[in-house]
């Protein structure tokens, strides 16, 4: 089954995808109250789907989810799940979501998968760090590891020091938790006396559930591990396995024949094409306990279809750039303050605390980039400033494809906060 | 060798008189001082007369602030001075004067320069 997924081609996919969406609109049709309702009202003929339908069908959002809390979504008999994990509910109610036995197989199939692609064997020993629980990341990699014949080590998250002796005397090859605790882990290790070159074995990270920078695989790579792999997934779509960075690390491999995905503009729901930054859509084709048709994952990415160098024709997704919760629209174009955290944290000498000023000069949008410098910033050449500003401009514009103008601030002069609203300030009143 | 201050301010109202504030209250004695500014920020720089408290003083300021060595030579020497570093392929990055009938002088290759000038007899403070 896994070498058939690797191997097949565009039209293969296109068309396993065609035949495969309407089967999953007619069995939701046919099984579930809230999406034969939803599907009615907009109109769609089920009899005569065609493919292309799908842009007609009512987006399904978390608070759908919450509304029909807790099993109002499923599309089989109550007695066919055998699985169901909850995310935390910080407002209202959580999200729960089920599988059926089919369900959990397919998923350990898909992580299964991405620990191939990152070039996992069965020789390998991984160490699974993401929480074990409610929290998808931790069994859906465990799942994957095990079908994989890899020797796993179910360590969950937290206990820092043992994490790293069990790394240690159990020789793990493979880590797989969150880009931070990587981070962290690399940290202690240090702390600890443990020179991860000499005395651990660490091939591979299969690092999620957060999105993460290109630094912080410098860093890792650099540090403690050969080769560093973003995955996707949210629990909606199974849990982790929905996507994997192969060893191009040139956008994230969907796995197409089990989720359709489509990018869109949040704002209007029109699909964008590839190429354009949008939120990404996803419609479950394999799932079975709660298909979902449409579903707004809130994360902001690129579609690229063009097959990959590795060979794999499945297409990729550009390393999550942001929620649509923190978008600002800017002259008609998305930004998102994770851009702009990047491309500073490129640069020496100045801080990661900046604040976003936009406000209107006649009919046009205005960005202004406030940039902290720290206290070791080079200050003696103003040559040297200039060019650093106009650098930082320069890959700015280049990120965010608009242009802002940068203001480098002195040391402890930005607000510390997290929080939204402090680092961005929206002067325009439209 | 002398040290300079490179500090980097915002440009606006208040800034510079919150640093030479700082001074004051470290009975901090400024010797000679230039302003170089772009935009929205400059450099202040500065030749003070107790330079170890003065490090420690805007470092718990949490200034942005570089050390960086200088030369200081008398007006009276300036022309056999620019004479002798353009001669010896020494470039001049920028000057400012000082108090006492003196010039402060930033080059790019501090020791060369620092022997050119010893070697013409040219006196250093």
């Amino acid at each position: 089954m896994s070498i058939q997924a690797y191997s097949m081609g565009k039209k293969e996919i296109r068309e396993a995808q065609a035949k495969k969406l309407k089967e999953v609109v007619t069995r939701v049709y046919e099984n579930s109250p809230f999406y034969r309702r939803r599907l009615k009202e907009a109109g769609i003929d089920i009899a005569n789907f065609r493919p292309e339908d799908i842009r007609k069908v009512p987006f399904t959002t978390k608070t759908d989810l919450r509304d029909n809390y807790p099993l109002g979504l499923i599309s089989v008999d109550k007695s066919k799940i055998v699985r169901m994990h909850a995310s935390s509910g910080t407002t209202g109610n959580p999200t729960v979501v089920a599988y059926t036995k089919r369900d959990i197989d397919a998923w350990a199939e898909l992580n299964k998968r991405c620990l191939e692609v990152c070039g996992v064997t069965s020789d390998d020993v991984v160490q699974v760090a993401y929480g074990y629980g409610l929290f998808t990341g931790g069994l859906g990699l465990h799942y994957g590891a095990e079908r994989l014949g890899a020797k796993v080590i179910p360590a969950s998250t937290g206990n820092t020091k043992r994490q790293l002796k069990l790394m240690k005397d159990l020789g793990t090859t493979v880590l797989a938790c969150t880009p931070s605790y990587a981070l962290f882990l690399s940290e202690s290790a240090k702390e600890e006396g443990i020179d991860p070159k000499k005395d651990l074995r660490l091939r591979v990270g299969v690092l999620g559930a957060e999105p993460w920078s290109e630094s912080t695989r410098k860093v890792l790579e650099e540090e403690f591990m050969q080769s560093a792999h973003d995955i996707y997934g949210m629990s909606e779509l199974n849990g982790p396995g929905v996507a994997i960075e192969c060893r191009k690390k040139d956008g994230l491999h969907v796995w197409e024949d089990h989720y359709f995905v489509e990018i869109i503009d949040p704002n209007t729901g029109e699909v964008l094409e590839p190429g354009e930054k949008g939120e990404m859509a996803v419609t479950t084709l394999e799932k079975e306990g709660m298909p979902l048709l449409r579903y707004r994952t809130r994360d902001i990415t690129i579609l690229d279809d063009e097959v990959c160098e590795c060979g794999m024709a499945h297409a990729r997704i550009k390393k999550i750039l942001g929620r649509t919760d923190d978008m600002l629209k800017i002259r008609g174009i998305c930004v998102f303050p994770s851009q702009i955290e990047e491309v500073i944290s490129g640069f020496e000498g100045l801080t990661p605390f900046y604040q976003l000023v936009v406000d209107r000069d006649g009919p046009l949008d205005r960005l202004l980039v406030k940039v902290e410098v720290s206290e070791d910033f080079k200050s003696d050449r103003l040559t040297e400033i200039v060019d650093l500003q106009k650098r930082l401009e320069e890959e700015l514009r280049d990120v965010l494809s608009i242009s802002a103008a940068v203001e480098l601030t002195e040391p402890r002069t930005l607000p510390r906060s997290e929080g939204k609203a402090q680092r961005i300030i929206d002067l325009r009143r439209i | 060798m002398a040290k300079q201050f490179s500090i980097f301010l915002e440009n606006k109202p208040g800034r510079l008189s919150s640093v030479i504030d700082l001074f004051e209250r470290n009975q901090i004695r400024v010797l000679a001082m230039g302003i170089a500014e772009a935009g929205n920020y400059g450099i202040v720089r500065c030749i003070l007369d107790a330079p170890e408290k003065a490090a420690e003083a805007l470092r718990n300021a949490n200034t942005a602030v570089n050390l960086v060595e200088v030369l200081i030579i008398g007006m009276g020497d300036l022309h056999s001075a620019v004479k002798v570093l353009g001669e010896r392929g020494i470039n001049i990055d920028y000057a400012y004067t000082m108090d006492m009938g003196r010039i402060v002088i930033k080059v790019d290759d501090e020791p060369k320069a620092k022997k050119a000038l010893s070697e013409a007899g040219i006196k250093t403070y």
